[in-house]
């Protein structure tokens, strides 16, 4: 590993000033950021060269990952994109979720980079500082409608990498029907603790019949985590890309999973893994099975259609518990540009298509998160469907009390999330303690980063 | 039976014929130089060059993003230091070792049993056949997760008698035994070459034990075994590579992840893991090399031990 970093010392100090301002609600950050190019890397030599638009007929292609509803949306777009440029043509190139790294990462080496890509925030670093993308602040793409705080999440050593498509928050979301079932109150959100979220998920197991739990398993995600250790004022990643949090702090954490265990809050080790591989539609939401679970904001439309009934957004506990609160924005994904793309022009006109236009936005609603273009937010609120409505209020809601966002996760991040969920099974199958995953977890989690 | 004839000999170094070199056969040469050019330009591209490749690779840090940098043996050296490597061998044995042999003793009897001249012969074969053609599929790995899984097949039989079945695709402790299950599953494949082999043993042998008074497990164990030996070999060979190198059912069974805790990581999972996710494409090629080296290894042992189990008629 220690080759494989070298190229990236010296952006201890430029990490710093984009970690400081991503999803940052606080104004101050953007000084922090703003015109700043000192720290100059290898992906800002050839910055000066003009772009110029093609008159001719170019074909550019676009990679997404998503589900099925997803691509159709997108073919849509590109379609309305291609009337609007009759010269341009996007051919479509998307997969799942699952295939979508180890297919890009293999279009790269094969030099055939999609001219436009999605991209997301554990990868980004990895792919910006290896020389793939463009700094999308040479390319034509107006961003001055983008919401600032969010802009800045796709900065990296002063370049812009990525812009952010939209936003999301790690949050509860809940079933009052399974609730009412079980005769448990819904908590007040904005008060509850940790240790009221363990005794209402094992009270609900307890009181419905068996097969329907509380909660489902979450240890499996870092957000969960992250936003843990925010509320104690420690970090995930800290500013300078390094492991943020002290090992008690994920030891109490893991400790919170096996006092879930042992309740019955959730369900036994084997069906928890099976269900964490089903995604929305597989999972207790989903099925009627579970009161509560940890997603992400814009996953709530999937999950209410999938269960056939309104499920509610909730803060996570713990925000009025420790030190402050721990939920944050996170861009739901970026869009980015391949830095050797021969169509430059083409690809930022596409971009800027989809980041700014009223009626691409009208297509895409909230499914790329909620739109960062704020016009475009605005525009499409009354077309948003219930579900996706009430995430769009909910993040209204969060904005006053999200002091910051944590930093951009660093080269390497991309390995985390399999070691989250790998050590979460160890854990819960009961094959390691709390401490144990803990340490085992930040052996682990500090040698991918390269720490 | 070709393919057995010709491991033999190279087996024991008695390839060489002196017909071979005659005028007339020179035409032969020719042609069937022409019919192999084809083989022999897949072999380059696709086998021969990205091996090439791998082993240049084998010593850079190439990362699938960049341009490699040369960085000589710290691939190598970093395997030793990698727990997780070290149990995706771990898994790996215990797969070749418990499935390849159940799978060649359930082969070895359905042979047996269809080999005693049953009506319809040919259908059972294909019958019993079929699991080896979609066993190695997508389809059936998704098929295994349903049917091992939590409310799958196996817990409602379960379930029959009362007992209280579990998720075993998502359990550590049980999810490789559902590969296991899988690989023993697809005996078709050297079912139909024991078939073969049982045809060739000649009836009298059977006849002259039978005068002798020799039961039936006389007969298996000292006419049966001996004269298959060629073949069992050549079977036991031919699937220990196969497992050494299984991946597509523990892939699409753990969802790609080698889950649950590492059970079902098996060598080549890790490996793809490790190139196209970590983007440590490197590394993951020096432990194809690895592979290579192991079977390589695997395989010369048992040349070697042939010598004194394996019985060639001639």
């Amino acid at each position: 590993m220690n080759s494989k970093h070298s190229l990236t010392r010296g952006r201890t100090a430029a990490r710093w000033r984009a970690g400081a301002a991503v999803m940052a609600v606080a104004a101050l950050s953007l000084t922090a950021c703003s015109g700043d190019n000192g720290a100059a890397t290898d992906s800002d030599d050839d910055s000066a060269a003009p772009v110029v638009e093609e008159t001719g007929p170019v074909t550019i292609r676009f990679s997404w990952w998503g589900s099925d509803t997803r691509h159709e949306t997108t073919q849509k777009v590109i379609e309305l994109f291609e009337e609007k440029n009759p010269n341009i043509t996007v051919t479509p190139d998307y997969t799942d979720w699952g295939g979508y790294w180890d297919k890009l990462a293999t279009t790269v080496a094969g030099g055939d980079t999609p001219d436009v890509m999605t991209q997301e925030e554990r990868y980004l670093s990895d792919y910006a500082a290896r020389g793939v993308l463009a700094d999308m602040n040479d390319l034509p793409i107006a961003t001055d409608k983008i919401d600032s705080t969010v802009l800045e999440s796709g900065q990296i050593d002063g370049g812009l990498y990525g812009v952010a498509t939209g936003v999301n928050a790690y949050s509860i979301v809940a079933d009052p029907a399974i609730f009412e079932e079980a005769g448990v109150e819904m908590p007040d959100d904005t008060t509850w603790t940790w240790e009221d979220f363990v005794d209402i998920a094992n009270e609900i197991s307890a009181n419905t019949p068996d097969g329907t739990y509380g909660v489902q398993d979450f240890g499996g995600n870092e957000a969960g985590f992250s936003i843990y250790a925010r509320q104690h004022g420690e970090s995930l990643y800290d500013a300078d890309g390094k492991l943020g949090y002290s090992e008690q702090t994920l030891t109490d954490w893991n400790q919170m999973m096996l006092d879930i265990i042992d309740g019955g809050g959730e369900p036994d080790a084997a069906r928890s893994v099976e269900i964490a591989e089903g995604g929305p539609e597989q999972s207790l939401l989903g099925t009627n099975k579970g009161a509560m679970g940890f997603w992400w904001s814009n996953q709530l439309s999937a999950i209410s259609a999938a269960a056939g009934r309104d499920l509610v957004l909730l803060r996570a506990p713990g925000e009025s518990e420790a030190e402050r609160t721990g939920m944050y924005f996170k861009p739901a994904m970026y869009y980015s540009v391949s830095k050797t793309t021969e169509h430059p022009a083409a690809a930022a006109k596409f971009v800027d298509f989809l980041l700014n236009d009223p009626e691409a936005g009208a297509l895409i609603l909230s499914d790329r998160g909620l739109p960062a273009n704020t016009d475009v937010r605005e525009a499409v609120a009354g077309d948003l469907a219930p579900a996706d409505q009430q995430a769009a209020d909910f993040l209204a809601s969060l904005s006053d009390d999200i002091v910051d966002g944590p930093a951009v996760p660093p080269e390497g991040a991309a390995d985390i999330p399999e070691i989250t969920s790998r050590i979460n099974t160890e854990l819960i199958f009961e094959r390691m303690s709390a401490a144990d995953a803990a340490k085992q977890f930040t052996q682990e989690a500090a040698a991918a980063i390269g720490q | 039976m070709a393919v057995v004839t010709e491991l033999r000999k190279s087996a024991s170094g008695k390839g060489k014929d002196p017909a071979r070199k005659s005028a007339a056969h020179r035409g032969d040469a020719k042609a069937a130089l022409f019919f192999l050019g084809p083989w022999f330009l897949g072999l380059i591209v696709i086998t021969l060059g990205p091996m090439i490749a791998s082993g240049y690779l084998s010593f850079t840090d190439y990362s699938l993003l960049e341009a490699p940098h040369w960085i000589g043996l710290d691939n190598y050296t970093r395997m030793f230091d990698d727990p997780r490597l070290l149990n995706s061998l771990k898994v790996t044995f215990t797969y070749v070792i418990v499935s390849v042999p159940l799978q060649l003793a359930a082969a070895l009897a359905l042979a047996m049993l269809l080999d005693r001249g049953l009506r319809g012969l040919a259908f059972y074969r294909s019958v019993f056949y079929l699991p080896s053609l979609l066993g190695g599929s997508v389809a059936v790995a998704l098929l295994w997760r349903q049917v091992f899984g939590a409310e799958g097949l196996v817990n409602q039989f379960l379930a029959l008698f009362g007992i209280q079945g579990q998720g075993w695709v998502s359990h550590p402790d049980y999810a490789l035994g559902t590969l296991i299950i899988l690989n023993v599953w697809t005996f078709g494949a050297p079912m139909v070459i024991f078939l073969a082999g049982l045809r060739q043993i000649p009836q009298m042998y059977y006849e002259a034990a039978e005068i002798d008074g020799a039961g039936r497990w006389r007969k298996f164990r000292n006419i049966t075994v001996p004269l298959l030996t060629p073949i069992i070999f050549f079977n036991l060979i031919l699937q220990l590579i196969n497992a050494f190198q299984t991946f597509t059912q523990a892939a699409v069974i753990s969802g790609g992840t080698g889950g649950p805790a590492d059970s079902t990581m098996v060598y080549t999972l890790y490996l793809y893991q490790k190139g196209f996710a970590s983007l440590d494409m490197g590394y993951a090629s020096a432990m194809a090399w690895l592979l290579l080296a192991i079977v390589a290894g695997m395989t010369a042992v048992n040349f070697l031990a042939s010598k004194y189990w394996v019985f060639y008629n001639d």
